[in-house]
């Protein structure tokens, strides 16, 4: 087994809103990266992931707080620790994240090499310019940026270009981990695949040394990473390997959830597709049993009265889901 | 670079455009007024002569020299020309000062007057915005109103309330004029604390005003620019807040300028309404004397005057705004 890099353990943190109510859109979450692995967090909007990547960064800025829980990060329990001091010793260092709306992500009246200076010398306040530019420029290059692009304002780059522009000033500081959340969702296809290549060379080269892959787009992972996560109001619903969690899912949710894609790979065009009907739980106040109860086809009377906890199903894998394993696979097969 | 020269040279077409017109205008309106005001002038010089005929020569004498008699349509070149000149012809209710020398006697005190209120205004109103939206909380629920409640009472009302509170009730400061009206201006220190003591109000009259709208929309502009995806980014990047807030203020301030491009005209008219109530001897109460006297050289130059200054102010600072703003440089060259 090697080295690692993430782990996090019972993880649970909430929004407090304007009147006061407490939203735990990660609830007991807990996961384990080791180096040079990837691991893919899927599951519908406002499921938690983004809220997932922000706490296991320990980015709590109001209205998010931390609730209990561990972050070891490199050997380095985070857990707890003041903000600031996170800021200024993890965030873009040791974890960085490419936010859902990279997009925007830059300030429109910065060239992109002034921000990557106020990165820089945000954590190493003595690197000269002259440094920081040729440093920029080679990492740019080096993830097929043309240097140009440094002396750019954001707006005049295009939308993929932005994008990239984003993944590589995410990198800058050679994080060990990368967090990516939905880095590919709003672009035509084509640039898509330039993200989705793009953020594998970051593994493949040596820049990060794990991966998180967020999307909604659960097969998207398959060809992403090496682990998949499902969540589901805010817990996580199953875990396994990227080619059990796309072949042979167990919970019920995952299985819906790859009937639900919205693009579909290449190898998996046979793939129904259909929306899983009703909407989630409300996560001011979720229900007490199984939160996917009210619309899991299999839903058994106790499914609502009993809330079950992840359960183990051999070579890492486990699901949240009191029918057994073996029930629910026959139950799939008689479905067709 | 390109996208930018288009940019000005559109800008600079429009400008040329906005002042033709403006100069129409201000040649047409005053003369669609209503009265003779010729007329009005030989009655004031002929008081006491009896003759008829007499009458109707100075009158005959006046539309001469004032050019009334012509087509409208040549008056009009015939201003043109003169104005081209620097010539603005003869004030009618000051008669036998010029226009020329009349304006010229009102509109530095004009331009003393506004330049430092507005920009002063502008500059409070800004940094009590960006404040309030940054710290939020007490200052932001006691700055919210105050600005609203300044922002909405009309130009003469907020002039009014200072002087009743400051110079008739508590007698502070003098209510009307530009400096002691038994002195003649001359350069002792006397003269120059007098004219400090009357410039008071008028100042902080339009101030206040220009404080009032500045701040609201500084306010919303930081909330939003605070809240702004980029904001978040440059966190999760650890960029410390202290550094954030300068990306935050810095383009929240810049569609501001175009907001102060914008409202350079209220405030002017509510600086001109400052002057009027406070007596300053400004080109607000010259314009309104001439329009009393129905005198339309001196109305259409004083138009003229100020809507020039508008309008310069408002291109210089949309060029200004293009140069500094990235995102209207790009939304240029697209
Ligand atoms: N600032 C906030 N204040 C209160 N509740 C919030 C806030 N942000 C998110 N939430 C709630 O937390 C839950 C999880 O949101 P989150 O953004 O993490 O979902 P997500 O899985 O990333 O969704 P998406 O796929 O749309 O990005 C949602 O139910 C949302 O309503
Ligand atoms: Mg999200």
């Amino acid at each position: 087994m090697s080295k690692v890099i993430l782990e996090v353990n019972e993880l649970t943190t909430n929004y407090v809103t304007r009147f006061r109510e407490k939203i735990y859109a990660v609830d007991h979450v807990s996961l384990k990266v080791e180096e040079g692995k990837s691991v893919g967090i899927a599951g519908e909007s406002g499921c938690g992931k983004s809220t997932l990547a922000l706490s296991l960064m320990g980015y709590y800025f109001a209205p998010l707080h931390y609730s209990s829980g561990e972050i070891i990060v490199d050997g380095r329990n985070i857990s707890g620790m003041d903000p600031d001091d996170v800021r200024k010793t993890i965030l873009g260092r040791e974890i960085s994240y490419i936010p859902q709306a990279a997009m925007n992500a830059l300030n429109p009246t910065q060239r992109v090499i002034n921000f990557i200076e106020d990165v820089i010398q945000a954590h190493y306040p003595k690197t000269t310019k002259k440094e920081i530019y040729e440093l920029a420029r080679e990492r740019f290059e080096l993830l097929g940026l043309p240097a140009e692009v440094l002396r750019k304002y954001p707006v005049e780059l295009s939308g993929g270009m932005k994008q990239r522009t984003v993944i590589a000033t995410s990198v800058i500081l050679s994080p060990k981990v990368l967090i990516a959340d939905e880095p590919s969702s709003a672009l035509d296809v084509t640039s898509q695949k330039m993200v989705i290549k793009m953020i594998m060379d970051l593994m493949n080269k040596g820049i990060i040394k794990a991966l998180i892959f967020i999307t909604h787009e659960l097969p998207l992972l398959y060809n992403v990473t090496d682990d998949i996560m499902v969540m589901y109001a805010g817990q996580i619903v199953e875990r396994g390997t990227a080619e059990q969690m796309v072949f042979d899912p167990i919970h019920p949710y995952t299985r819906a959830l790859m009937g639900s894609i919205i693009v579909p790979e290449a190898g998996l065009r046979d793939v129904k597709l259909a929306a899983i009907p009703g909407t989630p739980p409300n996560l001011k106040n979720p229900p007490s049993g199984c939160r996917f109860a009210d619309r899991c086809k299999f839903v058994k009377p106790e499914c609502r009265a009993i809330s079950v906890g992840l359960r183990d199903a051999g070579e890492g894998r486990a699901y949240r889901c009191i029918i057994p394993e073996e029930d629910l696979r026959k139950a799939y097969q008689s479905e067709g | 670079m390109k996208g930018y020269r288009d940019y000005f040279l559109r800008k600079l077409g429009w400008f040329a455009i906005t002042v033709v017109v403006a100069f129409i205008l201000n040649f047409t309106l005053p003369r669609l007024m209503p009265g003779d005001p010729v007329a009005a002038i030989v009655a004031r010089m002929a008081q006491g002569m009896s003759n008829a005929t007499g009458v109707q020569a100075v009158y005959e004498q006046y539309t001469e020299l004032f050019a009334t008699d012509r087509p409208i349509p040549e008056q009009f070149f015939i201003y043109i020309r003169n104005v081209l000149n620097g010539d603005f012809g003869y004030s009618i209710s000051q008669y036998p000062r010029t226009v020329g020398e009349v304006i010229n006697a009102s509109v530095w005190w004009t331009i003393a007057l506004q330049f430092p209120a507005i920009i002063v205004g502008w500059i409070l109103g800004n940094t009590l915005g960006a404040m309030a939206a940054y710290l939020r909380k007490g200052f932001d629920r006691v700055l919210l109103p105050v600005s609203l409640f300044l922002s909405n009472i009309p130009p003469f009302g907020m002039a009014v309330i200072l002087l009743v509170i400051f110079a008739v009730n508590l007698k502070w400061l003098p209510t009307s004029g530009g400096y002691r009206f038994d002195m003649v201006p001359n350069s002792s220190w006397e003269f120059v604390w007098s004219v400090i003591v009357h410039y008071q109000l008028p100042f902080w009259s339009i101030v206040l005003i220009t404080i009032g709208g500045q701040a609201i929309g500084m306010r919303s502009m930081a909330i939003y620019e605070l809240n702004a995806d980029y904001v978040k980014y440059a966190r999760f990047l650890g960029i410390k807040d202290s550094k954030i807030i300068r990306y935050v203020f810095r383009n929240a301030m810049l569609p501001q300028i175009t907001g102060l491009a914008l409202s350079i005209g209220t405030m002017v008219f509510g600086a001109v309404v400052a002057e009027i109530i406070f007596n300053y001897p400004g080109i607000g109460s010259t314009m309104l004397t001439a329009v009393l006297g129905g005198d339309y050289p001196l109305i259409s130059a004083a138009t003229l005057i100020i809507t020039f200054m508008v309008l310069i102010a408002f291109f210089a600072l949309e060029i200004i705004y293009g140069l500094i703003d990235p995102r209207i440089k790009a939304a240029q060259s697209e």
